[in-house]
């Protein structure tokens, strides 16, 4: 899919995660899709990426130290960071109601375990659709 | 019967005949001409007559005197066969003092009737006082056992007053129930729910099955929560006599329900995030995106550690559920805690020795022993020493230290660190399970199973006593205390 992955290479992903084998096998996944991929391994560092790097999509790991996902976007937003198309991936599932993801942006709760193939796609399908909504206004 | 009346008959005749010749010597004497010699034999007759009438007197005494002795023998005889009899009746006695009984069978069946009816009664009446007592009997000791209950209990009339209240009632609802009998309900108990409830199933009445209301109200200043049981009380002619509330306290129930769910969710998360990292590196793997050997190869041996990871998680969860279920079997015998650690140093030396740590040891002579399973004190030991080379950054000093105290009859043993430490608000937490501090996750990854585990072996299988103490940034120090073998 060459053309599909020159489409993505613009476009920016913010993975944040304390597991490093999650981390790993997620950026090697979308940068073999052609993104640009960007990684933090908690919250804190994941909001300073978040600000200074403007990326296109987040995909936030929900249990994590210090903050966990919903904390890191709550901080995110407090710091004057912009709405951004988040994907949480969380093996809690069930912890998260729909008005909080609503709440913090969330267009998608990923459970765990989850196919990176899957992770690929619904990012597709966000981006693009973040895209459409960027053009319009 | 009959051969009295018969001698009775026979004497009075007698007596006529007597009477008769007496007369007939007197006729004779005064209708006798006495000649001047015959002047003797009137005499004679003179006084014939008068012995025979004096024979008369003394018979007819005798006869009396007889009567009465039989009478009273009979009465005697008649109420002495009643009192054996133990049963009621009567005798009665004519004028003459005789036994009439035979005189006036109707008045004596009569009569006999009467005191037989009287003595039923009096039966009756002994029967009910002694069912009275037995009731009397039940219901005190009913009374007591509601009292004995652990639940709260108590009950309200159809105006709902209070009319019963246990002993467990009166401390959950605070009142006196000598000082609230009669007293309406809303007045006594402070939750408005739960008067409500009461009145409500008074309500109902008694076509309504008795139904069980879960309900939470504070205890004090505690929050509880109660399993109510609800029945309305039936009296007379089906009419509503009341309501019993029986309230069961479930509070710990509930709490153990809530952390059983939680363990749950807690596992059901440890185990997916090693379960997520194999999946995604097999997938990885299938789809070809990976190619060049070394990363294949790197790819081969996160899924194993992973791999590894889950069995361990899996196995601590399965001994702590052991320990936790008293299913463990335990083997206790004397064991040389030096022997423990010099065993366990062993086996992790590799691992101290990647990450440059040293480890001294300062420990007591091997014939101070513990009554311990030597497998499970092994396990325990390890968590501590892997726990403190996992949080130690490399180049750190981990000491183990053993001491016997004699005086006080313990082995005192001391891991220490100089690792990255835990925060003061995060040490009370460190041995709930699946708790992890965040330092520590910074550090390193684990399951927050190793020390809940080690805190079962040292407390709950081996007596012992497991504290421990830190400073963020400079160490850790976990000790435990097992009492010696005397």
């Amino acid at each position: 899919m060459p053309d599909m992955n020159e489409k993505n290479e613009n476009k920016k992903i913010l993975i944040v995660d304390d597991e490093p084998y999650i981390l790993h096998v997620l950026a090697l996944k979308l940068r073999n899709a052609g993104y640009d991929v960007l990684t933090a391994a908690d919250g804190e560092e994941g909001v300073e990426l978040s600000l200074s790097e403007q990326p296109d999509l987040i995909i936030a790991d929900f249990q994590m130290p210090y903050m966990n996902g919903l904390e890191f976007l709550t901080e995110h937003r407090r710091r004057g960071g912009r709405e951004i198309p988040t994907m949480l991936i969380t093996a809690r599932e069930f912890d998260i109601s729909d008005r909080q993801a609503q709440k913090r942006g969330i267009a998608i709760v990923l459970a765990k375990p989850f196919s990176p193939q899957q992770v690929v796609e619904v990012a597709g399908r966000l981006l693009r659709k973040d895209g459409c909504s960027r053009n319009v206004a | 019967m009959t051969m009295t009346l018969v001698g009775k008959y026979r004497l009075e005749w007698l007596l006529i005949v007597v009477l008769v010749s007496a007369v007939g010597c007197f006729t004779l004497a005064v209708s006798t001409k006495a000649p001047a010699g015959g002047g003797r034999l009137h005499v004679e007759l003179v006084g014939l007559g008068l012995l025979v009438l004096l024979a008369a007197i003394l018979a007819r005494q005798w006869s009396y005197r007889r009567k009465t002795v039989r009478s009273l023998e009979h009465i005697t005889t008649r109420l002495e066969q009643l009192n054996q009899d133990q049963t009621g009746g009567c005798v009665l006695i004519d004028g003459m003092g005789a036994e009439a009984s035979e005189i006036a069978p109707d008045t004596t069946e009569a009569l006999l009737a009467v005191i037989k009816q009287v003595e039923d009664l009096r039966r009756e009446s002994h029967s009910l006082h002694i069912r009275g007592l037995i009731c009397e009997t039940q219901k005190h000791q009913v009374e007591q056992m509601l009292m004995s209950v652990s639940d709260a209990v108590f009950v309200t009339n159809r105006f709902d007053e209070l009319t019963f209240a246990n002993e467990t009632a009166e401390q959950l609802l605070g009142f006196r129930m000598r000082d609230c009998k009669r007293k309406n309900i809303d007045e006594i108990v402070p939750d408005g729910a739960l008067v409500r409830l009461l009145q409500d199933t008074r309500r109902l009445g008694l076509n309504h099955p008795a139904r069980v209301v879960e309900h939470s109200f504070n205890n004090g200043t505690v929050p509880c929560t109660f399993s109510i049981s609800l029945r309305c009380l039936g009296g007379p002619n089906d009419t509503v006599a009341g309501v019993v509330a029986i309230l069961h306290d479930i509070t710990r129930e509930k709490e153990i329900e809530q952390g059983k769910a939680e363990f749950v969710a807690n596992v059901s998360h440890e185990l997916k995030t090693p379960l997520a990292s194999i999946k995604a590196y097999i997938e990885m793997l299938l789809d070809g995106e990976v190619q060049d050997p070394a990363s294949t190869r790197d790819f081969y041996e996160t899924i194993s550690a992973e791999a590894d990871r889950l069995h361990r998680m899996i196995e601590r969860i399965l001994a702590i559920s052991r320990i936790e279920s008293g299913s463990d079997r335990v083997l206790r015998e004397p064991v040389s805690m030096t022997a423990v650690i010099k065993q366990v140093i062993k086996v992790i030396a590799p691992k101290a020795k990647a990450k440059n740590i040293e480890i001294e040891e300062h420990l007591a002579p091997v014939y101070f022993q513990v009554d311990a399973d030597y497998d499970l004190l092994c396990q325990a030991v390890q968590n501590l020493l892997v726990n403190a080379i996992k949080y130690t950054a490399p180049g750190g000093h981990v000491v183990v230290d053993v001491s016997p105290d004699e005086r006080r009859g313990v082995l005192a043993v001391d891991v220490s660190d100089t690792g990255v430490g835990i925060a003061g608000d995060e040490l009370p937490r460190v041995f709930e399970k699946f708790y992890r501090g965040q330092s520590a996750r910074k550090m390193a990854s684990g399951s927050g199973l190793g020390l809940p585990l080690v805190k079962y072996i040292i407390e709950k299988i081996h007596g012992g006593h497991l504290s421990a103490t830190s400073e963020p940034g400079k160490g850790s120090t976990f000790s435990f205390e097992i009492a010696l073998v005397s």
